[in-house]
């Protein structure tokens, strides 16, 4: 195993309320290597888009890093003055968002936006960031790119946004790619062929990729490992075939239990029951407890630490070594 | 485009028809005798009233006397105006450019402070930045258009001398009405810098100054405001959060970015404020005596200088319609989703 581009160390943020402090981000950690996919996966609330955020320090105002590391390649993010960041966001570690269309700006054209990106972090003439520009277009497969340029986001569907959008991640081949949900605002077949897109690039660049879902399927399709988050904690990572074939967690099981097949019939979806606690519940226990069919005493009092085992990692109680 | 253009421009006879009947309408309230009045300056003449009522047809039904009005009009004639001593066509050529110039200095102004303010409001919400616009705009809207000129007029004229109300300077009347000055456009500033004289330039400027500054504030106000929060919510939009995550630097973020979305707003906003100060700049051009065409608007009506009046609106029926075609042309300018069609 090659020497980890990203090690993100008890990341913790916070979020400010009416004057009061709730945590999001309860003291997240993992590495990522080169060429690997991690997908990140969680119900909403569960901190993955905000987890995303951070890394770039693109949170809101009202959100805060408490605390922690992000180091890349040898560098401490959290530590870096503005302009060090800024060398670093687009460039050597960039971003594509769930909703293509409004992740662009609708009054600048496709290659105002695409030329910016290439020279804002290489000294480049227009002429040469034009000519990438229309390079890049054609990569991710967008016929006519020349005339393509000069248009403007509301001439594009979401599904070539997208594409903009992935074009523009993987213009300055950044070590690290953030994708979160980048196939949801899309339909089925279009989510297909932006995956295989994602992945052939990915693949021939050797970019390391945090791809960040709600949708179990696809990380089962596209990521090397996968990472569950719940309520701000990990609650089980695991390599993606182990943790399919063999979910550890409550709540892991709950989610491939509740994945709807159509090879299966069966009367009713089974749904995990009851609701997330809400940030800032205060609970001592474990955050799942109250929706877990296992769930005991100890799992109610005291919050499991994660279970180290075989290289995977659970937060449970039921797998604390004997 | 070119269709859009054309089609509005059909417009134009329609509005002028409508505003122009329903004022002519109206002045037709006044007797015979009253507005025949206007045109007799000595009481001697009293006798000849009857002569003038006969001469000009102002017994005649309404409809037909409107109908000579407008085939007069079609031939450029817009009557005699006997409270500006002269032909209504004349007086709107010699007062015109003068409020024009004037709302052009204004709308420049409070777009250029507007936008800078209201943008850095919005940068620095709830910073001292952004207090202090709230502020000023606050009290600027609240300020009536007419304590403040004389304020400014108490201060700069009264106290400190720096600017001078009233008609230009005895030279400046002497060299713009002398043969040498030639005049290129009508507007005194740009003609003045054309004839490459200094001296004038100097001296309309500094009549512009003060009714500039007094139109300003409670334009400036407004515009602050739809500034601040038409950036704020742009800054909100998920693409600023692209533009970041690319690695521009802030500046690029908030002034391209955001700027070039937030500015629309303020576009229709000025367009509306420009066309308004062209027939409104009537109180500020009494309060400092300018000689635009505001004053020529409140003399007419002081005077019932019927063909004034109507010459005045027909005037600014035409320019509201020019004007907001062209804000609609400028649109299409800053905004790539909107096509004119």
């Amino acid at each position: 195993m090659t020497a980890p581009v990203l090690t993100v160390r008890d990341l913790r943020v916070d979020f400010t309320v009416d004057k009061r402090t709730v945590p999001v981000l309860r003291g997240l950690s993992y590495t990522l290597e080169k060429g690997r996919i991690l997908a990140v996966v969680g119900e909403s609330g569960s901190g993955k888009t905000v987890h995303a955020l951070s890394l770039l320090r693109l949170l809101p105002p009202c959100a805060d890093i408490a605390g922690g590391e992000i180091v890349f390649n040898g560098q401490d993010l959290l530590s870096l003055s503005p302009s060090a960041l800024r060398d670093v966001r687009g460039n050597k570690i960039s971003m594509i968002f769930q909703d293509p269309s409004s992740s662009l700006n609708p009054v600048l054209t496709i290659g105002e936006q695409l030329e910016e990106t290439l020279r804002a972090h290489r000294k480049i003439s227009r002429e040469e960031a034009r000519r990438q520009a229309a390079h890049l277009l054609t990569s991710v497969g967008i016929a006519d790119a020349e005339k393509r340029l000069n248009e403007y986001p509301f001439q594009f569907s979401g599904g070539m946004c997208q594409r903009v959008m992935i074009a523009m991640a993987l213009a300055l081949s950044p070590d690290v790619l953030i994708a979160d949900e980048p196939t949801t605002a899309l339909d089925v077949t279009i989510q297909a062929q932006i995956l295989g897109l994602m992945k052939a690039l990915q693949q021939a660049a050797g970019t390391a990729v945090i791809f960040i879902t709600h949708n179990l399927a696809l990380a089962a399709q596209i990521a090397d490992d996968v990472l569950v988050l719940y309520a701000g904690l990990c609650m089980e990572k695991a390599p993606a075939k182990e943790l399919f074939s063999r979910p550890l967690h409550p709540y892991t099981q709950g989610l491939l239990n509740s994945l709807a097949s159509l090879s299966q019939t069966c009367e009713e979806l089974p749904a995990i029951a009851g609701n997330p606690p809400v940030p800032g519940e205060n609970l001592p226990g474990c955050p799942f407890a109250p929706r877990c069919n296992k769930a005991f005493d100890k799992c109610r009092a005291c919050l499991p630490p994660l279970f180290e085992k075989n290289g995977r990692q659970v937060r449970c109680w039921l797998e604390e070594p004997k | 485009m070119l269709r859009y253009i054309l089609r509005r421009l059909l417009l134009l006879p329609l509005v002028i028809l409508g505003v122009t009947f329903l004022l002519f309408f109206l002045t037709q309230r006044l007797s015979p005798e009253m507005r025949a009045s206007l045109y007799v300056k000595d009481p001697r003449q009293m006798g000849s009233l009857e002569e003038v009522i006969r001469k000009y047809g102002l017994r005649d039904n309404v409809f037909k006397q409107y109908g000579r009005w407008l085939s007069n009009v079609a031939h450029g004639d817009l009557g005699y105006s006997p409270s500006a001593n002269m032909p209504v066509a004349r007086a709107i050529k010699e007062y015109l450019p003068a409020t024009i110039q004037l709302a052009f200095v204004t709308i420049l102004l409070v777009v250029f402070f507007g936008v800078w303010f209201g943008s850095s409001s919005a940068v620095h919400k709830d910073k001292w930045q952004d207090i202090a616009a709230r502020m000023f705009s606050v009290g600027g809207f609240s300020l009536p258009i007419f304590v403040l000129g004389l304020l400014l007029l108490m201060i700069f004229y009264g106290k400190l001398g720096w600017f001078a109300p009233g008609g230009y300077s005895f030279h400046t009347d002497m060299v713009i009405h002398g043969g040498a000055f030639k005049t290129y456009t009508g507007f005194l500033l740009v003609d003045a810098l054309l004839n490459g004289n200094m001296r004038v330039f100097g001296d309309v400027l500094s009549h512009l100054v003060l009714p500039a500054v007094t139109l300003c504030i409670g334009s400036f106000a407004l515009m602050v405001r739809v500034m601040r929060s038409s950036m704020l919510e742009e800054l909100n939009k998920d693409y600023v959060r692209t533009a970041r995550a690319k690695g521009l630097p802030e500046t690029a973020v908030v002034y391209k970015h955001a700027g070039k979305n937030a500015i629309i707003p303020v576009i229709t906003l000025a367009s509306i404020q420009f066309i308004r100060l062209l027939g409104g700049t009537v109180i500020v051009e009494t309060i400092f005596d300018y000689p635009g065409i505001g004053r020529f608007g409140v003399l007419a009506a002081q005077q019932l200088d019927i063909a004034g009046i109507l010459g005045f609106s027909l005037m600014v029926a035409v320019l509201f319609v020019i004007g907001n075609l062209l804000s609609d042309i400028l649109y299409t300018a800053v905004d790539p989703r909107i096509r004119l069609d």
